[in-house]
This record gives structure tokens, sequence and C-alpha cells, in this order.
């Protein structure tokens, strides 16, 4: 089992941050210990789940989308967060705020608008796509307190670990504290033979 | 002198209780609910499981409990069963709980519901363009319709509505 260096961060707080809260492994949560990377403090708890190829083509076929576009969907690499904000009146789930990595290479997101297309390709009815839709990661999010949020955000598939920087504001005008959390060593996983 | 005196305590004390009671309200509101604008419910016309159709328009006179869920999403599944055992507990002159499956099809969401919420009826939304235009923050979501076919309250995700605290605001509701 890989195990998960997550850095969480107070923007507002930079030192306190530096001195108590970078860099820090995943701290043991009441509640059972999830399978993937996960992180969690007073404020937020985020899990990662990643699926196989082979897990997300069982998904799609058990909801009937036709294999061309399952085969699309397995050329990109889903990562999917799921969010629980435990402490803010709002948090601000924002994707453009959201960055992946390698060192100093940015890995840019596929986003909503790259599907239509690759639907209409592969014939994909209507009901589908909008299944498909709501697995996606809402784009923007006022998460508001106790509210959690789940779904997948999409990238070209990596042959090599990369690293998911999540930048949350908070507060209902943006002016609390901006939350960072970092997961690194993230992997495009692949069916095992 | 005194008259008067007692006439502006008593004006004062009316004008603060009528402005506190709305947050009175919202403060005894059970986690993860949102009070909403009160603006007019989206137009919703379906088909239940049984071919039969459902307007919102014809539903005046009750709260809606309008339930948005898809058999794929785990917090759906997880919250269903709490749904199906509030079912009885509401005369639905007065709460109709109104389920809405988000673009499955009818076999899927037979078979789902028979086995976790067997009295439950569900309207389906076959290409989910009605939840769409209901605009959820997600599956599931649960918009609170009040009796004059405004929107006032949403349940955030799935919630417990088996519990206690949900079961009060449920019955504080058809009061």
């Amino acid at each position: 089992m890989i195990k998960q260096l997550v850095t969480g961060t107070l923007g507002s707080l930079p030192i306190l941050a530096a001195l108590f809260l970078t860099p820090c492994y995943a701290q043991q949560a009441p509640r059972p210990v999830p399978s993937g990377p996960w992180y969690e403090d007073d404020a937020v708890f985020i899990r990662i789940v990643q699926r196989t190829p082979e897990q997300l083509n069982a998904f799609y076929q058990g909801r009937e989308f036709n294999q061309a576009a399952i085969d699309q969907i397995l050329d990109t690499c889903f990562v999917t967060p799921i969010i629980h904000n435990k402490r803010f009146d709002v948090l601000w789930l924002e994707l453009d705020n959201w960055q992946f990595s390698r060192g100093a290479q940015q890995i840019p997101r596929i986003e909503r608008d790259y599907w239509p297309a690759k639907w209409e390709q592969s014939g994909l009815s209507q009901a589908h796509r909008s299944t498909f839709g709501w697995t996606l990661m809402p784009e923007v999010r006022d998460l508001r307190l106790d509210e959690s949020v789940g779904g997948s955000v999409v990238i070209p598939r990596q042959s090599r670990p990369f690293t998911l920087t999540m930048n949350f504001h908070s507060g209902a005008d943006k002016q609390g504290p901006l939350k960072t959390i970092v997961f690194k060593d993230l992997e495009c996983i692949i069916d095992k033979p | 002198m005194h008259n008067r005196q007692a006439l502006n305590r008593a004006v004062v004390s009316a004008c603060l209780l009528l402005v506190s009671l709305p947050s009175m309200a919202v403060d005894t509101l059970p986690k993860g609910l949102l009070v909403l604008d009160g603006r007019e419910a989206p137009p919703l016309v379906l088909n239940n499981l049984d071919g039969e159709r459902w307007d919102i328009s014809e539903a005046r006179g009750r709260w809606l409990f309008v339930h948005f869920w898809a058999s794929w999403c785990g917090p759906c599944r997880k919250e269903m069963p709490t749904i199906q055992a509030i079912f009885p507990k509401f005369d639905a002159s007065q709460l109709e709980i109104v389920l809405v499956n988000t673009a499955e099809s009818e076999d899927v969401v037979f078979t789902f519901l028979a086995e976790v919420a067997p009295d439950l009826t569900p309207l389906v939304d076959a290409d989910g363009s009605v939840t769409q235009q209901w605009q959820p923050r997600g599956l599931p979501s649960t918009f609170f319709v009040d009796p004059e076919g405004r929107l006032q309250y949403l349940g955030l995700g799935g919630r417990p509505w088996d519990t206690t605290e949900y079961l009060r605001f449920l019955q504080r509701l058809v009061r």
C-alpha cells in the first residue's frame, strides 16, 4: 500500500502552517480509514477515490453506456475526490484553483466541454450524457457547513506519479483563510495483470 | 406618560419578536438544510413508473418533498431507506414525497427500489432534462416546496430523514 503524503496549509497563517501543518502525514481519523489517499483536519475531510480502468468499464457498462463511449472515458484518467466541509460557513470548491502537476510541469485538466464531441462520435444518448455529467465534479460549489461533494476530475492519462494541489477560499465573500491541501504521488491506476 | 412608555416598550418588543422570528426558524433547522429564497418551483411534469402523469402545478395546497436521485450514487443508496421509513408517517395531502430518478432506465429504477424502498413510486426523468432545469447541487438533493408552489428549503446531499431532528422538522412543516 502506498502511504500518501498529504499537506494542508492555511494561507493566512503561513508561519503557523509551516510550524504545525506542513508537511504532515494524514492523521488517524475517527471514521473508518479510507483505502485510498485522504486528508482530515478540523475543517475538512477529503479522500480520493481512484478506479482502475476495469472498474470504470464495469461502472459505465452497468449504466448501459455503449462501449465506444466507455473507450473514450478509458483513454483518460479519472481522479475522484470526495470533500466534506466540517467547519467553514462556506468553503469554495473552484476547480480553476486546483493544479495537477509533476515538478514544474502543469498537467491541464480535461474540462466539461471536451466531452460533447466525444459523445457525438460514440453516439451516446442524452440520458447517458446526463448521467456522465452528474458523475463529474462541479466546476464551482459554495460548499456549506456539513455539506459534502464528490465527483470526478479528469486529466490526460499519466504514466508517472503526479501532484494535486487543491486551493479553497473560505467564507461567503471568499475573504476567509485560503486552505491548501496537497496530495503527492497520485497515479493513474492501471489494472493489475 | 407611563402609558406611552409602556406602549413604546410593547411596540419595540413586538418589533424585536417579529425581527427574530425568521432567524429562530433558521436556527432550528436540522443540519444540512438551507433556506431558499421562496422563488417559484420550476415546472415538473413527468410520468411515474406506473406510467401515470404527475404535474407539480396540480399539487398546490400541500408541502412537497421533491427528491432527485440515481441508483449509481452512493449517498442516494444510503439515504433511500430513510425516505422509505418516513413515507408512511405523513399523509400525502399534507406532505407528498416526490422522487425524481435522474436519467436511468425504468428497469434499473424498478430493480433498485424493489429492494430498498418498495412503497415508493418514482417519477422518471428519462433524459435528465427536468433535473437539469431544477439545478440540484448534486445527487441526491431534496427541495421542499410549500403549499403555494415556492421553493423554501433544500436538503444538501443525503440526510437521515428518519432520525428525530429531521422528523421534527417535517412534522413542523405540516403542523
